[in-house]
């Protein structure tokens, strides 16, 4: 015969209907959620993995001053290494501010997937890179004007070695919105000239290395036999290029930090269902002890007791993973396609994301309430019978200083009495607070540091020439500058801009002694970098190391930065006495032609990081924001709920003494409150410490360096969503203690 | 009059299922009476005696304590009624688990301006050296012993029990009674108890027999017996 007490089940889903709505909801949105992210995310990392051989991404490239002789050509092919020519132009668009980088049509290496309409196939047709035109709001049929050129766009298309948008190698972020790509035709790219035009090369071998770190070795061998027969201006290995790589590592990165998010989400919910059922069994433990004094045995009981939590979770993370493949997966790929250009991707079967959502979840559910409710059905059918369910009772309640009044002591025992409870409540409200303040403080974090930048830039022009040219531009300083790498294990070196300064500079505010050195605070925060330290740092192409000691840190919030004396950097770099490679420069100097001119930075250029995260996570942030929302209010109303029921009885009993509802919750509500006040006030620093490991975390990836920044205004915020959020609780509980009736004293015996 | 009860009505259930519980109860009492509701189950006593302490309603009649009609007032008055003038003593004590003894007790004189010394009544009640357990480290004696204390530390006009030794043995049941009569005496509240233990009528001032709803007997008892003497 089938267990009669299945029977129940229906109706305790009824009778706490509140209850299990809210977690059935939670579990299936969060898991549904997650799962649309971990099978957008599997599925764009599958098309973006098989891109690479589906579009022949290059294995490298390298930039040169002038064409490649045939003397390199020649090294190429005794290296067996393929390599192809793929010039671009970075041009200015004249509707918009922007650049694009334009590329002859690829056939051979780096092909070009086209998301919409079709490649260009005369003269004066482009295609564009499919998120640069939403950033722009271009359309196919559009025309764009690039210097005097009107062009017709015919598609939108992802160049497979652009999936983001780096402009440059060193950028600390790509910038979608300012920077895009493009290919035209043969015809089209002629007529640019031969002003402005990057020689840049792509290579492949004919034999892959088998790992990264084989492509190391090989691509450092590769960089010396080229710095032989060329002057090389830039070289960028796959595994180095984060215009390839970093899409890959995000997507991956992503995936960990969901299925964390949703594990710890999950401990918390399984802790509270252990919670509620553990109330069940109190109040019915005369039930159990009779059952169990029946012949029941204590397995079947466990069983019972069990199959709500086991049941929602099940069912919630089957309809979260059916909303996860179909509404949430598509908000996914959206959010993805804001950031990346990846190519076209069809959605595959994810087992490792319903292992994440549901079999894991499920697991944990189990584990975490068959240990807590076992060891609670542990006692004797006796026991039960007589209530006497807490084996560790001590004799005498703790003792309370008798001076307090006997309202606050009555606060303080219903404090102590619920302590699970509000234990649970506290490690909530720590990770609500975690999730909010990253919706609530990496925007202003950006937005500091766009500021920071912008008030700190060493000048409103600054550029590097390819050779020591004069201006006429009046103010403009000379400077010395070049890049080295920091040393250390990781495969991606960090770049370092060095930089030698005139003396009594009106640009860089430094006294320098005698062959002194400075770092930017950038340098000195990612590096744990302070006065008397020394640097090693390595030339990028060369197989030289230079050393030195920090003499003080300098504000330059916008780069990982050396400074010294143009002099000693002279000499450091073996230069003539008198040698310059960049202007620093209040306006725009327009005597010096562009092709002398190897970059030009401006305010625009250095807040790209900021520009292009606010725009990828601004949606997300707002979605992390509602979700820390929700999960504060759902956990301390699930608990609170537990907490006035479980009481429930002595409620009614003080309204039978003649204790006002307002009394009533003064005890019940306020106490809830006080551990809620408290707990924000606790949690919050915690939060922000913890906050500030996630975001060095998060940016450490990145070139460059965003120092972690949570204003007052944030915790303000936080405060102001968990007061509010909290007062929509106390105020339903309010209404809870107000409905429990005086005859329930009269009708329940203890 | 003290106490006015006056036509009190009151059913429970509708259609085939209703019961009509109390069917029209007048009664009086004087104030400092101790007044006996005795009835087998289902007789209403327990429902008469809700009504008076305004945690049930009647369908019909009033409840004055000095003139003052319980029916008329609102929920917030209700509570201020039971607040000023009565304590509740029940047959499962109801005391709240995780305050100890002391403290239940003084959960009860919060809600007076001129409560009874809280340590006096603890010595009163033989209660003095636990006060500082839970209620469930005391046996059922010293739990409405306890409950006892609570009703009477904000010193009321009227002492409402329910079943008060139901769940107490002959011995036990004795001393709680006799505590029930001195506090009466040294006092004055008025003591309305509810019973289906016969012998208990023979402390009592005044006795009321009800039977399905209605009073069978109303009467005062002039052969009234100090609770000491009581035997059942």
């Amino acid at each position: 015969m089938r267990n009669p007490l299945i029977k129940r089940i229906p109706k305790e889903l009824k009778g706490d209907f509140a209850k299990y709505i809210v977690l059935f909801t939670f579990i299936t949105v969060m898991v549904g959620f997650i799962s649309g992210f971990l099978v957008a995310s599997g599925s764009m990392t599958q098309a973006y993995d098989e891109s690479f051989e589906k579009y022949h991404i290059e294995d490298g490239n390298f930039e040169l001053l002038y064409q490649a002789d045939e003397a390199l050509e020649e090294v190429f092919e005794q290296e067996k290494i393929n390599l192809y020519e793929n010039f671009y132009y970075d041009k200015e668009t004249k509707d918009f501010e922007s650049t694009i980088r334009i590329f002859q049509n690829r056939e051979e290496v780096n092909l070009v997937c086209v998301m919409e309409g079709e490649l260009p196939a005369k003269e004066h047709e482009i295609a564009i890179d499919r998120m640069y035109a939403e950033n722009n709001g271009l359309e196919v049929g559009d025309v764009l004007e690039i210097g005097d050129k009107s062009l017709t766009t015919t598609g939108l298309v992802a160049l497979s070695d652009y999936s983001a948008l780096y402009e440059s190698n060193s950028d600390m972020m790509f910038d979608a919105l300012k920077f895009g790509v493009a290919v035209v035709t043969k015809e089209c790219f002629d007529t640019f000239g031969e002003g402005g035009l990057h020689y840049s090369y792509s290579w492949n071998y004919d034999e892959r290395p088998a790992d990264d770190m084989e492509a190391k070795e090989k691509a450092e061998e590769l960089l010396e036999l080229i710095v032989e027969k060329a002057v090389i201006t830039n070289f960028n290995p796959q595994y180095a290029n984060q215009a390839i790589q970093f899409t890959g590592n995000d997507l991956g990165r992503d995936g960990m930090v969901m299925a964390a998010l949703l594990y710890i989400i999950v401990v918390i919910i399984a802790f509270i269902f252990a919670i509620t059922t553990i109330n069940t069994i109190t109040k019915e433990a005369m039930v159990i002890g009779t059952l169990r004094a029946s012949g029941y045995t204590r397995g079947e009981l466990l069983i019972h007791y069990l199959t709500m939590p086991i049941l929602i979770t099940i069912v919630s993370a089957l309809l979260g993973n059916i909303l996860g493949y179909t509404v949430f997966k598509d908000i996914a790929a959206d959010i993805y396609y804001q950031s990346y250009s990846l190519p076209t991707y069809v959605t595959i079967w994810n087992a490792d994301a319903f292992v994440k959502t549901t079999v894991i979840p499920v697991l944990l559910m189990l584990g975490i309430n068959f240990v807590i409710l076992a060891n609670k059905l542990k006692l004797s059918p006796l026991k039960f019978i007589r209530r006497d369910l807490n084996p560790r009772q001590k004799k005498k309640a703790f003792r309370l200083n008798t001076r307090i009044g006997i309202m606050k002591r009555f606060r303080l025992r219903i404090i102590f009495q619920n302590m699970p409870n509000y234990i649970m409540i506290i490690v909530g409200i720590f990770l609500a607070n975690v999730i909010l303040l990253l919706g609530v403080a990496f925007p202003a974090l950006l937005d500091k540091y766009q500021t920071d930048i912008a008030s700190n830039m060493l000048a409103e022009y600054q550029y590097v020439l390819k050779a020591p040219l004069e201006t006429e531009n009046e103010g403009a300083e000379k400077y010395c500058v070049t890049t080295l790498e920091t040393v250390d294990d990781k495969l991606r070196s960090e770049q370092v801009t060095v930089m030698g300064i005139a003396p009594e500079s009106e640009f860089v505010d430094i006294s320098f002694g005698k062959e002194e050195v400075y770092i930017s605070d950038s340098y000195a925060e990612k590096f744990s970098l302070g006065k008397g330290d020394t640097l090693v740092m390595q030339a990028e192409y060369e197989d030289k190391e230079y050393q030195f000691t920090v003499a003080g840190v300098y504000h330059y919030p916008a780069g990982i930065a050396v400074f010294m004396e143009q002099e000693y950097f002279n000499e450091v770099f073996e230069y003539e006495a008198e040698y310059f490679n960049g202007y620093f420069a209040s306006t725009e100097i327009t005597d010096i032609e562009e092709k002398y001119i190897a970059t030009k930075i401006t305010e625009d250029d250095l807040t790209k990081t900021s520009r292009q995260l606010t725009h990828s996570l601004g949606s997300m942030m707002d979605m992390i924001l509602v979700l820390g929302v929700v999960m504060y209010m759902m956990i301390i109303y699930l608990l609170t709920k537990i907490i006035i029921e479980k009481n429930a009885q002595s409620i009614s009993m003080t309204k039978i003494l003649g204790y006002t509802n307002g009394e009533i919750s003064g005890l019940y509500v306020m106490a809830t409150s006080l551990v809620v006040i408290g707990a924000l006030a606790l949690t919050i620093p915690l939060a922000d410490r913890v906050m500030e490991y996630v975001c060095i975390w998060m940016l450490s990836e990145y070139s460059g360096w965003i120092p972690y920044y949570a204003p007052i205004t944030a915790y303000l915020k936080m405060i102001m969503l968990g007061v509010v959020s909290y007062a929509i609780i106390a105020f339903t509980q309010y209404r809870k203690v107000k409905r429990i009736p005086m005859d329930m004293a009269l009708k329940n015996v203890e | 009059m003290f106490l006015e009860i006056n036509q009190i009505k009151k059913h429970f259930g509708e259609g085939d299922s209703r019961v009509e519980v109390l069917k029209g109860i007048d009664v009086e009492i004087e104030k400092g009476e101790i007044c006996v509701l005795l009835g087998p189950s289902g007789s209403g006593k327990s429902t008469l005696l809700n009504i008076i302490g305004g945690i049930d309603s009647a369908d019909s009649g009033y409840i004055a304590i000095n003139g003052e009609k319980t029916a008329d007032m609102n929920e917030k008055k209700l509570t201020q009624y039971r607040r000023k003038h009565l304590g509740y003593i029940f047959q499962m004590y109801n005391l709240i688990p995780n305050l100890n003894i002391k403290e239940n007790i003084e959960v009860g004189a919060y809600l007076s301006d001129n409560p009874l010394d809280v340590d006096e009544i603890l010595h009163t009640l033989g209660l003095y050296e636990h006060r500082h357990k839970l209620p469930n480290q005391l046996s059922g004696g010293q739990q409405q012993r306890t409950a006892i204390g609570r009703a009477i530390v904000k010193n009321p006009d009227i002492l409402l029990c329910d079943e008060p030794t139901g769940a107490l043995d002959y011995n036990t049941s004795k001393e709680i009674l006799k505590l029930i009569e001195d506090i009466n005496k040294k006092y004055g509240n008025t003591v309305v108890m509810v019973t289906h233990n016969d012998a208990i009528k023979n402390m009592a001032d005044r006795v009321i027999k009800l039977r399905d709803g209605v009073i069978r007997k109303n009467y005062l008892n002039e052969n009234k017996i100090s609770a000491a003497e009581l035997d059942w």
